[in-house]
């Protein structure tokens, strides 16, 4: 016990030390937790995390982006939760069943809000109204309450949720949508969430303060209904900078990263002082190929950069040859430092719907070529490639390299890495050819990826919601539209699979790798690596 | 015999050894970094020549096909040495193209400010009130994140920061040398404005710019680093020395120093030379430092 009180204290004068505590309920919990902990143990310790990539709101339904989850899950809970394999499990209900064929019931927790009011079918009913109304969404979350036809309150605390048809994925797309309290009243707007006026869920935590890009105070929720977290107060960090996040955690500011830089992972492994957590992730990180002009694309010249009358990416052979020159082993060994997997699909090798018989795009830089000049392009094309340079692991360095594999086929590359802010702004605007994004399927299945990445884009429908190539096949879409009616899981799989072995025959996008979560803590803590690659300081706990 | 004013300054620069050596080294580097094409293994800027299996060699490694990376590799596979001479070229064409455009604008504006006084002088003059209480990192990362990357833009940023401290010197140096005889006399003649300003005022005003001018070279090319570190300055395919530093930075805790480390030296060694150049410029330049 001694030397776990010691490694409390240290964590006391750390927070207490970190400047931009300003508010006085979080200085009251740290000289609490300094004074208390003879007493106390745990119970009145801060602690101090950091977090690769910034939250870009604290509005649960504006932005389906995992940052932003990860953020929300510590205040807000769904109403079915997924543990660290991505499998469902009890959240804020506690079972669900379906009744009728098009109509689901689900039985709700009895617990209160952070402000004391009770939880009750009614927060639902208001949660599921106001997900579509959110303004100005960079990515809805239309696309998981949109198969939802009626809503029935039963009682305070059952409610029944009528679909269409039949639709067997309904928990598992709620298990994506964080419920509101109906006391926000209507219209509740993003900017109250960002301020705090807003930001009142039933989670573990309460907020604090949020500071955009900067950092998120939290207490804990004393009346919560779930396992009690260790930690009484969290000073959520965000630090992009790959080498500043690394130091922050040797220098002893911060007990835990996630995304733990590639170049540092075999150096913490061996470090005594420090302990790495990691798991294979639902992320895959592709290239997206525009599909949404017939004529030129900005983006795609021709072999002296001159413009083109048309796209060559709508050409399959076109898309195939720019998938074969890719070496996937070479970008994930060196690269990624084998914090990967080199892959040909949506999701990792396991998981449900994930097809044995796609395996990654072998690299053929002979074929390649052959590829483009049966397409009409033996010179090759002139291409700039577009990423982010500070959202996925090693984003930047990954187009370089593809860059390079691309020159070797006659293509000349040039590469442009923007800030994530920037990037997806013009991505969303389609106003690149060829750019590198991440998709986490963090519902573990791929009808996920098939609905958001490739089904074609429309708004009414909830369809396509980050196709950002705006990439479109009839038949992939009534392939999907039979998945979500089909309740048996094994039959379902089955045609999830087919879209996917269609989606990669098409090459609608181009599968490079899927990430490895790994977080890195101090020694003495254990942590719960989540494949959801979700950062959850409440899973975060002194080790036995 | 009389020795001419420009023997005298070289006399003089020659004076000191260390001076003398500095002016060597920069002449090395400026060869070295006109040459580079010619000399470099490999084209640093063609992704075609990189090999992602080369990535984070040591110094003196080879390469599959042969090549020896004497100063070792970065994470893309470029060789260093060659990094460094182009990004050697980028660092002095920037800050000496920046420096000479800044110097040429601030000049005009600083000797039309004194030699035209009143109004004229009042508004040139708050303008570079105005620039230099900016700190001048601070109005670069603006510009840039306006314009955007890219070489030229990284070039007008910097002669926007740069053009204020010149346009000072060359008022206050035109302000001494306005009230002496030979001005006088040339007024006197009729002669227009300008040539009063530019083949008679400007060429007894530019010792201190000179001086000005050398270490605004080496600001300069510190700046277009601090610029190329945070991500602002040059494109990531085609690195100057700012960014080859900012790449290999983040494996400095897994002892893969080189990739930051030569090129941390040679702007060191190039910003150093520059200044000490510079040091001795003004002593021999200014007439109240004369034995």
């Amino acid at each position: 016990m001694t030397s776990h009180t010691g490694f409390l204290t240290t964590f006391a004068i750390v927070a207490a030390s970190l400047g931009g505590m300003g508010d006085a309920r979080a200085q009251g919990v740290q000289s609490q937790g300094a004074q208390s902990q003879g007493a106390q143990g745990a119970q009145g310790t801060p602690i101090t995390v950091a977090v690769g990539a910034p939250v870009t709101s604290m509005d649960p339904h504006y932005h389906t982006l995992t940052p932003n989850e990860q953020a929300h899950t510590h205040v807000f809970e769904r109403l079915v939760e997924t543990d660290d394999k991505a499998r469902l499990r009890p959240g804020l209900a506690e079972s669900w069943k379906l009744i009728d064929d098009t109509t689901w019931e689900f039985k709700l927790r009895a617990t209160n809000f952070h402000d004391g009011s009770p939880f009750t079918a009614e927060d639902v009913a208001y949660t599921i109204a106001r997900v579509p109304t959110v303004l100005n969404s960079p990515g809805s979350f239309s696309i998981y309450i949109n198969a939802i036809s009626g809503v029935e309150i039963v009682d305070a605390h059952t409610i029944r949720l009528r679909t269409k048809g039949v639709y067997p994925l309904l928990p598992v797309d709620l298990s994506q949508v964080f419920v509101i309290s109906h006391k926000l009243g209507p219209n509740p707007t993003t900017e109250d969430f960002n301020s705090g006026k807003n930001t009142i869920g039933t989670g573990p935590y309460r907020l604090v303060s949020y500071k955009n890009g900067d950092r998120i105070e939290l207490d804990r929720n004393e009346a919560f209904w779930g396992e009690k977290p260790a930690w009484s107060h969290v000073t959520y960090r965000m630090i992009s900078n790959e080498a500043a996040r690394t130091a922050a955690l040797l220098s002893g500011d911060v007990a835990l990263i996630d995304s733990v830089p590639t170049a540092d992972i075999a150096k913490l492994r061996t470090d005594s002082r420090m302990k790495l957590w990691e798991t294979v992730s639902l992320r895959l990180i592709y290239i997206m190929l525009d599909q949404s002009r017939d004529g030129p694309t900005p983006f795609v010249k021709g072999p002296n950069g001159e413009t083109l009358d048309k796209n060559p990416l709508k050409d399959r052979r076109v898309r195939e040859a720019l998938s074969i020159a890719i070496n996937r082993p070479a970008i994930v060994d060196r690269v990624m430092e084998n914090a990967a997997i080199p892959s040909g699909q949506f999701l990792p090798p396991g998981s449900y719907s994930y097809a044995p018989d796609v395996p990654p795009p072998a690299f053929d830089a002979t074929r390649a070529k052959a590829l483009l000049a049966e397409a009409g392009y033996p010179n090759g094309l002139t291409i700039t490639l577009h990423s982010s340079n500070d959202r996925y692991l090693n984003d930047a360095k990954i187009v370089q390299t593809v860059g390079q594999m691309w020159s070797r086929i006659g293509i000349k590359t040039t590469v442009e890495p923007s800030p994530w802010t920037n990037f997806v702004g013009h991505a969303n605007k389609q106003d690149y050819s060829t750019f590198l994004l991440g998709w986490g399927s963090s519902t573990g299945e791929s009808s996920n990826p098939l609905r958001s990445l490739v089904a074609t884009f429309d708004a009414s429908k909830g369809r396509g919601a980050v196709n950002r190539a705006r990439y479109t096949s009839p038949a992939l879409d009534a392939l999907i539209d039979k998945a979500l009616v089909t309740v048996d899981d094994g039959a379902r799989e089955k045609i999830l699979m087919e879209g996917v072995r269609m989606v990669m025959a098409d090459t609608a996008l181009i599968p490079l790798h899927q990430q490895k979560n790994t977080w890195a803590t101090k020694a003495g803590l254990t942590y719960v690596p989540r494949a959801d690659e979700e950062t959850r300081v409440f899973d975060l706990r002194p080790a036995k | 015999m009389e020795q001419s004013p420009a023997r005298r300054v070289l006399s003089d620069f020659a004076a000191n050894k260390v001076a003398l050596a500095a002016l060597v080294v920069i002449a090395v580097i400026v060869l070295l970094a006109l040459a580079a094409s010619l000399i470099a293994p490999q084209n640093p800027y063609d992704l075609a020549q990189l090999d992602i299996m080369d990535g984070r060699l040591p110094p003196g490694s080879a390469s599959a096909d042969g090549l020896t990376f004497w100063l070792g590799t970065d994470d893309q596979g470029r060789d260093m040495l060659s990094g460094i001479l182009y990004g050697l070229r980028i660092s002095l064409a920037v800050g000496a193209g920046s420096a000479i455009v800044a110097g040429i604008i601030g000049t005009a504006l600083g000797l039309s400010a004194a030699y035209a006084g009143g109004r004229i002088e009042a508004a040139i003059m708050r303008l570079v009130d105005l620039q230099l209480s900016f700190p001048a990192i601070l109005v670069a990362l603006m510009i840039l994140a306006f314009l955007g990357k890219g070489v030229v833009n990284v070039m007008l940023a910097l002669v926007i920061v740069e053009w204020a401290s010149y346009a000072r010197t060359a008022r206050s140096a035109a302000l001494s040398e306005r009230a002496r005889e030979y001005i006088e006399a040339a007024e006197c003649l009729a002669l227009p404005r300008w040539r009063v300003v530019f083949r008679h005022l400007l060429p007894n005003c530019l010792p201190p710019l000179i001086v000005i001018g050398t270490i605004q070279v080496a600001r300069a090319i510190a700046l277009e680093a601090t610029l190329s570190f945070l991500g602002l300055g040059v494109p990531i395919t085609e690195p100057s020395l700012g960014l080859l530093i900012a790449n290999g930075y983040q494996y400095m805790l897994s002892g893969k120093y080189w990739i930051s480390f030569y090129p941390g030296i040679a702007l060191l060694v190039t910003i150093m030379a520059i200044n000490l150049v510079g040091d001795q410029l003004r002593d021999v330049l200014n007439p109240r430092l004369q034995r």
